[in-house]
């Protein structure tokens, strides 16, 4: 086979066993690898008796066939398994050098099952695969574990959870290359359901690639487009993602204080700019990559990777504070302990409203940035306020009597676009599968950068069609497993040509989307099946009902009800948000109902 | 006691500048005079004209350059500009 | 009637392909996906001059009342809507580049600005040049993998996600198709200035 490295490593923590297969090719071929080899092979394995922090969850580690090929940014790649957040099916996607290792490894997917009985880790050498007592391990933050167990970029990778997922904090991420996430969802929650500390990598194989001449003419294009985008060229090694603040704020459209307003006064003193100028050492990138848009920032405190855009707004504008070093350092922390800086940075702030407001007992106040460190370590370690938080915004809000102030979408936190200044966005996290996130199928190329072109950002009429191209293609993408930030300077039709010459199967263009069609539809069915309906596609009141008062995104509220039903029609499914028997049947998903 | 002389104030519109333009301008901000967008940014590209070759292209915007007037993004530059206004200018630039 | 801004952005565009030449009075086509609908041009208008009520607004999947006013290529778009990804969708008459699909199978550019955004532009064939289904199938199918291709003797199919897009996509293949028809009048052996453009023709 060539791309995918053609097996599945099966892991039963409970034995303490494997057992290695070949990869279904039929299923490969519909979809791809990634986030949509994972969604489905989790439709199979996980039901919605299921747990998900129970040991009847699994971890689905997945490639894609692009992967460790060596084209630009072929290195993330994905875990799925059902959320302990949202309850929906989940993927999370990280960068770095692991998922690289993973492949050379010589496996496409990794499936963890089951629970082990005492803390473990696992080491993976190729075909040798052997279980390791963490008794000494359990406790130890991700950087010292990281390190102690021998992470070197090129040869041998450090997969772990800190502290957060051993107290299965819903808010826990899995680390992986000491400082890449993957974040979103609770996934390091599940990892210390399951006892399981840590997974190293060490890999000898690249994968075999079809057309190795087409390959190299399409690795050429691909670094002369990449030169020539300004974008990924000179903005994004330059100023890294936080360039994204000053530009939010200025249209209006930077949630703050709990999306109480959506421009920050103190946006400046937290942005790209600042940071570059004051904080800055560096950048870096992760395994080839030409754009680098890693920070590697210093405070008198800590120097590491980070912060980044969504980050910083959420230890930031999103809890009202304008403290870029407090920030830089709480990113840090986040990171050591394994969590998710949106949800933390989010929930956190759902807090200090609701302290404010004196709807729950604590000195929690926006601005406060004396407080951001304190209370992350209490909610890894689940201490005092730290338990209320540990589990995310909506359960805290919930638990206090106002699950309004929970900033959330199917009870995952939404990142910074504030969807009152930007009417697709707020569709898009509306219907998003996995809850309020904007890695599947961003707007804010369309509706603020002008990439491709600008769309009028407060159009509602029609943008349902851009939501959903966006969805559909960032899903095959992440099923490839590449990054989107190569695709802001490649359009898709070089990626299908990629895969064409990767794996010798002839993917055009619009059939690669359709993957990606595929694996959104896929996803809608499992929560479909989780109990999930048309009424969860829906945003917090405050984003329909409550207009900002003053900035350019005056008197806008998100209009999501037309743009729902416009989205429902434009997918092909009835009214209730259920894809349609015709649509199933158009992508092959039809049989999965039986 | 006297009368204090009520002078009017000289309000011109103002150039907001992010990202790399800082550099290319040394400030982060100018008043610049002008009746429309397109005046603004050509006298601010005459004034510092680094920012011009980033900014502009023949008498259009550079691609992927991003204006905004008061917080709205600006496609067409013959839209009016008064005092009180901001005007915001971006290079190239992305995110996530 | 529809969105102003939306006219707005279809006259524009009507206008600079008129101008630009690349259409005749009346022919040439725009359209864009909404959801799930459609709008295009208003049988027998002029690009060059649209008024807000010619264009009409139909749904996407089947015949309501705008068909009856809608231009005959509907069913081109509509089939192209409903196989491929785009938004938008472009047809002009970009006279040079017809002129070369008389006598090739696929364009490959020499300029740099073409064969940087396109590469290389595929020519397929079909003799009842409006609406019938074979054309629109074929149409289609070659725009699942290219975002511009020619119809011989006909003209070009373009698309994007906005109206604007398509447009660029026609506009740099009708240049890139002067630049080359000046080159064979000028008639001097090529210096390839390109790194691996041998490989363009297999893009």
């Amino acid at each position: 086979m060539a791309g995918w490295s053609g097996n599945v490593l099966d892991i039963d923590l409970n034995s303490q066993t494997f057992t290695t297969y070949p990869l279904d090719r039929e299923m490969a071929r519909q979809f791809i690898g990634g986030r949509g080899l994972g969604a489905r092979l989790l439709w199979d394995m996980v039901g919605p008796e299921v747990d998900p922090l129970s040991p009847a969850n699994v971890l689905i580690f997945t490639n894609g066939p692009l992967t460790a090929t060596g084209y630009q940014t072929s290195n993330r790649f994905s875990v799925t398994t059902k959320s302990p957040l949202t309850g929906t099916v989940l993927d999370a996607n990280s960068g770095g050098f692991w998922g690289m290792q993973f492949k050379k490894a010589g496996y496409d997917v990794m499936i963890v099952r089951g629970r082990a009985e005492k803390p473990i880790w696992i080491e993976i050498k190729n075909d040798e695969i052997t279980f390791h007592d963490a008794s000494e391990l359990w406790g130890l933050r991700v950087f010292a574990l990281t390190e102690k167990l021998g992470q070197n970029n090129n040869r041998r990778n450090v997969l772990c959870i800190g502290p957060a997922g051993e107290n299965l904090s819903r808010l826990a991420s899995i680390m992986n290359d000491r400082e890449r996430a993957l974040a979103r969802g609770g996934p390091g929650a599940v990892m210390g359901s399951k006892n399981l500390k840590a997974i190293v990598v060490e890999g000898k194989d690249r994968p075999k690639i079809e057309d190795p001449e087409r390959f190299k003419f399409l690795l050429y294009e691909t670094r002369k487009l990449l030169a020539a985008s300004p974008l990924t060229s000179q903005a994004l090694p330059e100023f890294g993602t936080v360039v994204l603040m000053n530009i939010m704020n200025n249209i209006g459209a930077l949630a703050t204080r709990n999306h109480q307003q959506t421009q920050f006064e103190g946006a400046e003193a937290i942005s790209g700019e600042e940071l570059t100028e004051k904080y800055l050492v560096r950048n870096a990138s992760c395994w080839a990559c030409p754009i680098g848009c890693t920070r590697i920032s210093k405070t008198g405190k800590v120097e590491g990777e980070g912060p980044e855009f969504e980050t910083t707004w959420a230890l930031g504008a999103q809890c009202g504070i304008d403290d870029l070093p407090a920030i830089i350092e709480a990113n840090a922390l986040c990171n050591d302990l394994g969590m998710d800086t949106i949800s933390v940075g989010s929930t956190i702030a759902c807090a200090m409203e609701l302290s404010e407001k004196g709807y729950l007992d604590s000195d929690l106040r926006f601005g406060r940035a004396d407080q951001l460190a304190s209370v992350i370590e209490a909610m890894a370690y689940r201490k005092d306020i730290g338990a209320d938080l540990a589990d995310g915004s909506l359960r805290l809000a919930t638990k206090y009597g106002h699950p309004e102030l929970s900033m959330t979408a199917k009870g995952m936190e939404m990142p910074a676009y504030d969807p009152r200044g930007l009417q697709g966005q707020g569709l898009l996290y509306a219907t998003s599968n996995r809850g309020g996130c904007h890695m599947r199928g961003n707007m804010i190329g369309l509706e603020v950068l002008g990439l491709p072109k600008l769309i009028d950002r407060f159009q509602v009429q029609g943008k349902s069609s851009f939501v959903i191209l966006n969805q559909n293609s960032s899903a095959a993408i992440d099923s490839l497993v590449i990054c989107k930030f190569t695709n802001m300077g490649v359009a898709d039709e070089y990626f299908a040509r990629v895969l064409s010459a990767v794996t010798g199967i002839q993917y055009a263009t619009g059939e690669m989307i359709k993957v990606g069609e595929r694996v959104w539809n896929l996803e809608r069915l499992y929560n479909n099946r989780e109990g999930f309906t048309s009424k969860d596609d829906t945003l917090p009141p405050r984003l329909l009902t409550e207009a900002p008062g003053d900035g350019p995104s005056q008197g806008w509220v998100s209009h999501l009800e037309p743009m729902l039903k416009e989205y429902y029609r434009t997918r092909g499914w009835d009214q209730n948000g259920v894809p349609t028997k015709q649509k199933l049947t158009e992508l092959g998903l039809v049989n999965l109902l039986n | 006691m006297c009368a204090s002389k009520r002078k009017k104030a000289n309000i011109m519109p103002v150039v907001k500048l992010y990202a790399s333009l800082r550099k290319f301008a040394g400030t982060k901000e100018l008043s610049m005079a002008g009746g429309t967008v397109r005046a603004v940014v050509s006298e601010l590209a005459r004034q510092k004209p680094a920012i011009g070759e980033i900014v502009l292209e023949k008498d259009r915007l550079a691609p992927h350059v991003i204006v905004t007037l008061n917080g709205h993004n600006i496609t067409d530059l013959d839209a009016p500009v008064v005092e009180q206004d901001v005007v915001a200018i971006f290079p190239p630039i992305a995110g996530g | 009637m529809v969105d102003p801004r939306i006219y707005e952005m279809f006259r524009d565009i009507g206008r600079d392909l008129f101008t630009s030449n690349m259409i005749s009075s009346h022919g040439g086509n725009l359209s864009i996906r909404l959801g799930d609908r459609v709008v295009i041009k208003r049988r027998g208008a002029m690009l060059g001059q649209l008024k807000p009520h010619d264009l009409i607004e139909t749904r996407l999947d089947r015949n309501d009342s705008g068909v009856a006013l809608a231009s005959t290529e509907l069913l081109v778009h509509r089939t192209v809507y409903l196989n491929t990804p785009a938004l938008a969708i472009c047809h002009c008459h970009p006279r040079t580049a017809i002129a070369f699909s008389l006598s090739r199978d696929e364009l490959v550019p020499i300029d740099n600005e073409a064969s940087y955004l396109l590469k290389k532009i595929p020519v397929v064939t079909e003799e009842f040049a409006s609406g019938t289904l074979q054309m629109a199938n074929k149409v289609a199918e070659a725009l699942r993998n290219y975002k511009i291709i020619m119809l011989r003797g006909h003209g070009s199919f373009a698309t994007g996600q906005t109206l604007d897009e398509a447009f660029h996509w026609s506009s740099t293949l009708e240049e890139s198709c002067q630049i080359e028809l000046a080159a064979k009048l000028i008639n001097e052996p090529f210096i390839e200035y390109r790194g691996m453009s041998g490989s363009y023709s297999k893009f």
